[in-house]
């Protein structure tokens, strides 16, 4: 300080004196400012000179968010710009869209109305909101949420290229930087948030705005080659989008490129799976696709990220560079995304993104449809469960047929065995029915022998006759039945 | 692999240095772009593609009498819908082979707008070359030899018939663009030349494009 005072005049020195407090910049961000700079810090100069450049860019715009003035630019902007703008917001088919009154201040507009049609919309919002109310004063919230609200709505309603938008967009994270850097809760020591964290916020609810609201271009419009029936290729898809949403979660340039990689190598053994070829031709749709279905946080600002503060030659050379190269084009092609690139009519593309209609079922649009694949792998599983019950149940029937057979074949086994091999029991049973054989044997003996006498006394006139008499046979075929009758035959042939 | 190139085997830690240049696959899709590098990288072809290896990023080291090309080899998507993506792709690019097939006239066309383009907006000295893929079907050729021979010579363009299926010219198209490759003179270090190789071609592109 004291060697500036020699060249400069007395006026400065005498200021410096009279109050400390003029040194401080006028932003009041607690640094000091130079009179040069107009009493602001080297940082809020900066951020003011891009302000009036942009100010100036954008054309008598003194405030960016007096949205006004964009309305205006948009008309100016719509007869020199249509033929490149590939916006999906233009002519929107909700009729207030491009008639909108720059004058309505209704803080839920049209662009409230427009996303309550996407459920991960709402819940964006809702998050957004949440975080508003939790960690900052009600007042303060409800400005930023209309304010966010306002500009979200109005920037996607406008006519213009993706630059332009994202121009606008960075000028409005500097003015609502500004805006609540100024803000007296932001400088007040027990201050429970930084400014960036509610930067981050707003970014986060802008950024993802624009691929959520293309959350139903699904694998089949992209012309993948995946195979989502099979198990494994869901699981390498669920493995590149956690890999994509980590980047976000790393903090160096490296580490998301290293990320990358990895989903990307995921995505290469998600098409092998589905045994499509690995080339560029089937790669980038599909990772375009994962874009879609992960919608990774910040995914935009995080390419932008590494763009801007990775080393130059990571991303001039090697498999990384190759990588990044193909998810700035996925993004590319998500942005600039419209009717033609999905080769589709123009109404029934915007009708899908405004959510006013939803796209047919069809097999391949469906193709995304996880929880659809994972119910039909169920009833497949079903299904070869119930067969396998089935053939079970056939063997089961068989077996006990078997079984049987298997119980005859024994039984005669056994009565062979014991045939062969009698026991004591069978042998007593033998010799008794021998011996009750034997006596009744006897007792028909006996038997015919008294016949025999009889009957000799009769035919003893006849003289001898070895034939048998007539009655005999009789007696014979009384006992026909019995095994004992020849034997018995034999004995009375002998007797007589 | 009998057919790798002769030639072409890398053999690291050489006396030669090393350059590093990118090379950027243009054409339209199932022309046969991955299968020309598959061919060149990994001597493998395969008829349905059902290649076990991530075929859009490849390298691939060929050694000359001076110096040691590694290639990096890009693969683009060659469907229509993603034609206006390439510029991302060949920027900084030191060579670029478009890739047409014989059998389809189409495209042959496609290939020309592919040169006009990278003419009109690649790095100035990019080396360029225009293969003719799927040479073994010669019968059912609809792009004649001579007309794309002439084509080529009207834009000093590299160009060879080639053939992924059979090899033919495959090694030769990659040998002949190494060949042309500007080779700094100043570069005596080894593997840290590559990366100022890269440098002055970079700042080349951005004086351009700017």
């Amino acid at each position: 300080m004291s060697d500036k005072h020699g060249d400069e005049d007395e006026s400065k020195k005498a200021k410096m004196h009279l109050k400390a407090n003029d040194l401080l910049c006028v932003n009041g961000c607690g640094f000091y400012g130079t009179p040069q700079w107009e009493n602001r810090c080297s940082k809020c100069w900066r951020a003011h000179q891009n302000e009036v450049k942009k100010s100036q860019d954008f054309a008598k715009n003194k405030s960016l968010l007096s949205f006004d003035q964009f309305q205006e630019r948009r008309k100016s902007t719509t007869e020199s710009k249509s033929r490149g703008i590939k916006n999906l917001f233009k002519t929107s088919p909700i009729p207030e869209g491009g008639t909108s009154s720059p004058t309505s201040t209704s803080p839920a507009g049209t662009p409230t109305r427009r996303r309550d049609l996407s459920p991960d919309s709402l819940e964006a919002r809702k998050q957004f909101t949440d975080f508003l109310v939790i960690n900052l004063t009600t007042a303060m919230a409800q400005e930023i949420a209309r304010s966010v609200k306002n500009a979200v709505g109005k920037i996607s309603e406008m006519k213009m290229n993706s630059e332009d938008m994202s121009e606008l967009v960075m000028s409005y994270y500097q003015y609502l930087g500004e805006r609540i850097g100024v803000h007296s809760l932001f400088n007040s020591p027990d201050c429970k948030v930084k400014v960036e964290d509610v930067m981050d916020q707003v970014e986060k609810y802008i950024s993802t705005y624009r691929i959520r609201s293309l959350h139903w271009v699904t694998a089949g419009y992209l012309e993948t080659k995946l195979v989502f029936k099979k198990q494994a290729v869901r699981d390498k898809i669920d493995e590149a989008i956690s890999e994509l949403i980590e980047i976000n979660a790393k903090k160096s340039a490296f580490e998301k490129l290293e990320c990358l990689t990895r989903s990307c190598k995921a995505i290469f053994e998600a098409l092998k799976e589905s045994e499509s070829a690995t080339s560029a031709d089937e790669f980038l749709p599909t990772l375009i696709y994962i874009l879609f279905r992960g919608n990774p946080p910040l995914i935009q600002s995080n390419v932008k990220f590494i763009s801007r503060f990775a080393i130059p030659s990571r991303l001039m050379s090697g498999e990384a560079a190759y990588f990044f190269t193909n998810l700035s084009c996925a993004l590319e092609f998500a942005r600039n995304m419209n009717h033609e690139s999905l080769q589709m009519e123009k109404t029934e593309f915007e009708a899908y993104t405004s959510g006013h209609l939803a796209p047919p079922l069809s097999v391949i649009n469906s193709a995304c449809n996880q929880a659809m694949y994972v119910l039909e792998g169920t009833i497949e599983t079903i299904v070869t469960v119930a067969k396998k019950a089935e053939s079970l149940a056939k063997n089961i029937t068989n077996m006990n047929g078997k079984t049987d057979d298997d119980l005859d074949k024994m039984l005669v086994v056994i009565k062979e065995t014991v045939d062969f091999y009698p026991t004591q029991e069978y042998l007593n049973m033998k010799e008794s029915i021998f011996t009750e054989e034997q006596e009744t044997a006897d007792l028909l003996v006996s038997l015919s022998r008294q016949s025999s006498e009889s009957g000799r006394g009769t035919l003893s006139s006849t003289a001898d006759n070895t034939q048998p008499s007539t009655p005999q046979p009789q007696t014979d075929s009384c006992i026909n039945e019995s095994p004992l009758v020849t034997a018995i035959k034999e004995e009375v042939s002998d007797s007589s | 692999m009998a057919a790798r190139n002769a030639g072409g085997a890398a053999r690291p830690g050489g006396p030669n240095r090393t350059c590093q240049f990118k090379l950027v696959l243009l054409g339209e899709s199932a022309v046969g772009k991955s299968s020309l590098v598959l061919r060149f990288v990994k001597g493998q072809f395969h008829e349905y593609q059902e290649s076990t290896i991530g075929a859009a990023f490849l390298t691939q080291t060929v050694c000359l009498d001076d110096a040691t090309i590694k290639f990096e080899i890009w693969d683009t998507a060659g469907q229509e819908r993603y034609h206006s993506l390439a510029p991302m792709y060949y920027r900084g690019a030191q060579a670029a082979i478009v890739v047409y097939d014989i059998t389809n006239q189409e495209s042959f066309q496609k290939a020309k707008n592919w040169v006009k383009e990278l003419q009109r907006q690649a790095s100035p000295n990019i080396v360029m070359a225009l293969a003719g893929n799927k040479a073994d079907v010669a019968n059912k050729r609809t792009v004649e030899y001579e007309e794309a021979n002439a084509y080529a010579e009207d834009n000093a363009l590299l160009f060879m018939e080639t053939s992924a299926k059979t090899s033919m010219n495959v090694n030769d198209i990659f040998m002949a663009i190494a060949k042309k490759l500007p080779i700094g003179p100043a570069q005596g270090e080894g593997p840290t030349g590559t990366v100022d190789m890269n440098q002055p071609q970079q700042q080349q592109k951005g004086s351009c494009c700017k």
